[in-house]
């Protein structure tokens, strides 16, 4: 096999911090190279060095191209050299079509200056014949599902004809089909000699597709093999440094059946109207849940599943009918306030959206939605509110320099401590949670497992929605299963099956 | 505020200089370029505009859009904007010249004046709450909502004005805008203000985030901008009123965003509003709020406006709000929203004014002033902006 991309003891530092300590490691042609570490190893900034992001003199190190040095000066440099990316979160324009999206950077011109339309069309088709797709290149890109507008970015990195690609979690927000689809599309172009980085947190797909892999820990690259060579365990106890013996921590499930249990929350014929899409997303659900157990919500993307959840909790964003008891006793939740008032917390799916201030600081956002219960006579008071926030950052094992960072500065699991460290500020009776560990390492998921069973412990009712099948098996008590809107099936103890919950989500009997 | 678990255990003011931050430059901009301008023109005239009595008058004709400044702080936290507060201005003055003149007031003396007062501040109170609501109940573009007050209200000005400038006022009303507090209290709020500064000193040498000498610079730019004011307003007839208003104000506003819930909601909304609204604050209340509060100040600015000028005038407060929102900008609020203070706003309110007071003493044309003014302002952001990037590389 002959190399295509290596990178030789790459070193950055951020204001003194070092990022990366030395990073080596071989892409060789037409392979698949998994790239994975957990929160803060050091991926996205390997990326950004090896896409040109940071240009050549703000990092030490080698990156050479087969065989040959390189030295990008900018994204472009890099892109011209044939390494295409594609980041975490899609970056396309939604109200254009799918051709305009993938030839944006080098629109093809007509006389005049004029865009020629005919061309791009033409181009972009092939290109998306090429990937076996459905949609056309006429569309817009708003019309699709989120699985589709991915192939549109994998689309876009192949039209300047790239040699590598590199894929950043490609998945994190993809149904299982779509993943499917995913890496046929993936498979197909390594045939036809494309070679790619592919980083993910998900272990079964890196099997599933890459034949080598490389591990960062701390920065460094820790260690690099071919994956027929090695199991999940291995790579677990090089990422983590320690043996993971189990990915969910053990609990206590409470034996005592339903029927003699009082559910401390209810929702009768429950239906959601989503005002900016004008339809109906949620229709006629019921559903109880109880003091002390974990409840997951499966479906597909687009099963109405957030929804739901934002619904109940009051957002604006929906016309909500139905009823809704906490406790035993009616209550009407019209806005989040009141939500919270009742005891409920929502963290959210889009941490970036809606779920977090990014410019703030972390001790603003813990204090976010429980700021009234810091006041005396009125007033702030910042001791009782560092009080909170020191305790609540030892509990999570938040690792941050200080609570004045601003909470954009920290990697993906530590902000998703952030925002949970928000709600068990307000001190919830019932706490929802909307992907939990969705884009976040193995190790900070661990923790986040483990504190969802310390609340369960403390006789929170936890109810969480999940798109990975293996966190609602390992986690939860019971899953409602949800399709288009509706509850297509309810499973429990030895129900809870990938099978069962597919098939209910797919609707096969 | 800014201290931390983690960070105290190992910076305390032992700590060495160099691991501590050096002087705030972004921080303190704004003030250097003020007193530089005094400097320049301190120098240009010779030391006339050094002249206590020149300062206190300076302070005086600030206030105005100071005051609106600080309400135009706090819509701009929201990421929202007030296009109307010139206009408001205007109206709620012409409504003060009504009361006075057309229907008396004038000769009720005190009471009278009271009565004025408050029909004036209650004017820009209702042009806010309009403003407010259908901006926070009805989701409008606050751009849109007040650029409709903007023409509206001064319409309503020309019409119940009759077009025409209402005067004069009584003295008492006069005396809003041209008296003075006492020396002796004038002392006394002073030295409320140095043991508020010195109480800070210590709050920051204490947190140790800086090194001495950064500290030690800063502390010496503040203790200009404090002893200079202080020498004049002694040395002269004490504090006028408007001032007095003014620092009222600028401390009320400063408490309600720093010490209130309701002060770091408005920063919440401006930061992200769907995330503030999921987190439990009450979006609707505190936006509508804010420009029901900037109505207020329009309306307490449309007084000392009137009485300063012994007339109202329909067509008075012109451009006026871009006055505040220049002044709001220059004072490093970003106009998206969640960030940015009442005294960077404050300090930009002064270094356009004193800019306009210079260059009326240097004598230049007032055409020409106003380009001077416009390319200051785009320097004043595009040197802001051009710091933020550096920070973010």
């Amino acid at each position: 096999m002959t190399e295509i991309l290596r990178t030789h003891q790459i070193t950055k530092e951020f204001s003194g911090v070092k990022a990366l300590r030395g990073v080596d490691f071989t892409l060789n042609s037409r392979e698949g190279l998994a790239l994975i570490g957990e929160n803060g190893a050091g991926k996205s900034t390997l990326v950004k060095i090896i896409s040109g992001v940071y240009s050549a003199g703000n990092f030490g190190g080698k990156i050479s191209i087969e065989g040959t040095e390189v030295e990008f000066s900018g994204t472009k440099d890099a892109s011209e050299k044939g390494i295409s990316i594609i980041h975490q979160e899609l970056n396309l324009f939604p109200e254009l079509t799918v051709g305009e999206n993938i030839f944006l950077n080098h629109l093809p011109l007509k006389s005049f200056g004029r865009v020629d339309y005919l061309k791009i069309n033409n181009d972009a088709q092939l290109l998306l014949d090429q990937l076996g797709v459905e949609f056309l290149a006429t569309d817009k890109v708003t019309d699709l599902n989120t699985g589709n507008q991915q192939m549109v970015e994998i689309a876009k990195a192949i039209s300047t004809n790239a040699k590598i690609l590199i894929l950043d979690e490609p998945t994190s927000s993809l149904t299982t089909k779509e993943i499917q689809n995913l890496f046929k599309v993936i498979k197909k172009l390594q045939e036809n000699g494309l070679s790619f980085v592919y980083i993910s947190h998900k272990l079964d797909e890196v099997f599933e597709l890459c034949q080598a892999v490389t591990i960062l820990r701390d920065g460094e690259s820790v260690y690099s093999n071919q994956l027929s060579n090695i199991d999940q365990n291995t790579i677990i106890t090089h990422m983590v440094g320690r043996e993971l013996s189990d990915l969910y921590p053990p609990r206590m499930i409470n034996s005592t059946p339903l029927e003699d249990r009082t559910p401390v929350f209810e929702v009768e014929n429950w239906s959601a109207y989503k005002l900016s899409e004008h339809r109906e997303r949620v229709s006629k659900v019921n559903f109880k849940a109880f003091r002390g157990e974990i409840l997951g919500i499966s479906g597909l993307m687009g099963a109405g599943r957030t929804d739901l959840l934002l619904s109940l909790f009051g957002s604006s964003n929906y016309q909500a009918s139905g009823q809704i008891k906490i406790d035993g006793s009616p209550v009407k939740i019209s806005k989040p306030e009141e939500a919270i008032n009742n005891g409920l917390g929502l963290v959210t799916e889009d941490r970036k959206g809606n779920g977090l201030h990014l410019d703030f600081s972390i001790s603003d956002n813990i204090c976010m939605a429980s700021l009234d219960s810091y006041t005396k006579n009125g007033l702030l008071d910042n001791n009782k509110k560092l009080l909170v926030v020191s305790e609540l950052v030892k509990k999570l094992l938040i690792k941050i320099p200080s609570t004045d960072h601003a909470v954009k500065t920290l990697s993906g699991g530590n902000q998703q401590k952030v925002a949970i460290a928000k709600w068990l500020a307000t001190k919830p009776k019932i706490l929802f949670l909307d992907e939990p560990t969705r884009g976040i390492d193995i190790g900070a998921k661990f923790e986040i497992y483990s504190l969802l069973n310390q609340l369960v412990k403390e006789n929170v009712c936890v109810i969480i929605v999940s798109s990975e099948l293996p966190e609602l098996l390992g986690m939860c008590d019971r899953v409602i299963v949800m399709r288009e809107g509706q509850f297509a099936s309810h499973l429990q103890g030895s129900q809870i099956t990938e099978t069962n919950i597919m098939s209910a989500a797919v609707g096969v009997q | 505020m800014n201290s931390n678990i983690l960070s105290q255990k190992k910076s305390s003011s032992s700590a060495p200089d160099q691991e501590r931050g050096g002087f705030d430059f972004k921080k303190y901009s704004t003030i250097m370029a003020l007193i530089i301008l005094f400097i320049f023109l301190a120098i240009m005239t010779e030391g006339g505009f050094l002249d206590a009595r020149n300062f206190t008058n300076l302070t005086r004709q600030i206030s105005v859009n100071a005051i609106l400044a600080v309400g135009m702080t706090m819509v701009i936290l929201t990421a929202g904007i007030d296009l109307s507060v010139g206009s408001v201005v205007a109206l709620s003055g012409v409504v003060a010249g009504l009361l006075q003149v057309n229907m008396g007031l004038a000769g009720m003396g005190v009471s009278g004046t009271i009565l004025s007062i408050l029909a004036c501040v209650a004017t820009g109170f209702l042009c806010g709450t309009i403003n407010g609501g259908l901006i926070a109940v009805f989701k409008i573009p606050p751009f849109v909502i007040t650029l409709g007050m903007m023409v509206i209200a001064r319409g309503l000005a020309l019409i119940i004005s009759d077009s025409s400038a209402i005067s004069p006022m009584s003295p008492s009303f006069k005396w809003l805008a041209k008296g003075f507090m006492s020396t002796e209290l004038t002392i006394l709020l002073l030295a409320g203000v140095l043991a508020f500064w010195v109480k800070s000193l210590i709050a920051r040498f204490k947190e140790g985030k800086r090194s001495t000498s950064a500290l030690f610079f800063a502390f010496l730019l503040e203790a200009i901008c404090i002893s200079f004011p202080a020498y004049a307003f002694i040395s002269d007839r004490g504090l006028p009123l408007p001032t007095l208003s003014l620092i009222v104000i600028a401390g009320l506003g400063i408490f309600v965003l720093r010490k209130l819930p309701f002060g770091r909601y408005i920063f919440a909304i401006g930061g992200n509003e769907e995330a503030a609204a999921l987190s439990g604050v009450p979006v609707t209340k505190i936006k509508w709020a804010t420009y029901a509060l900037i109505g207020t100040l329009a309306g307490v600015c449309g007084v000392i406006l009137t009485a300063r000028l012994n007339s109202a005038t329909p067509t008075e407060g012109n451009l006026m709000e871009l006055d505040a929102i220049a002044a709001v900008v220059i004072g490093g609020t970003s106009l998206m929203g969640g960030l940015g203070t009442i005294t960077g706003s404050i300090i930009g309110a002064f270094l356009i004014g004193t800019l306009n007071n210079g260059m009326d003493l240097l004598d230049i044309n007032s055409n020409y002033q106003m380009v001077i003014k416009g390319l200051i302002i785009i320097f004043a952001v595009w040197s802001d902006a051009r710091t933020k990037q550096k920070a973010k590389a």
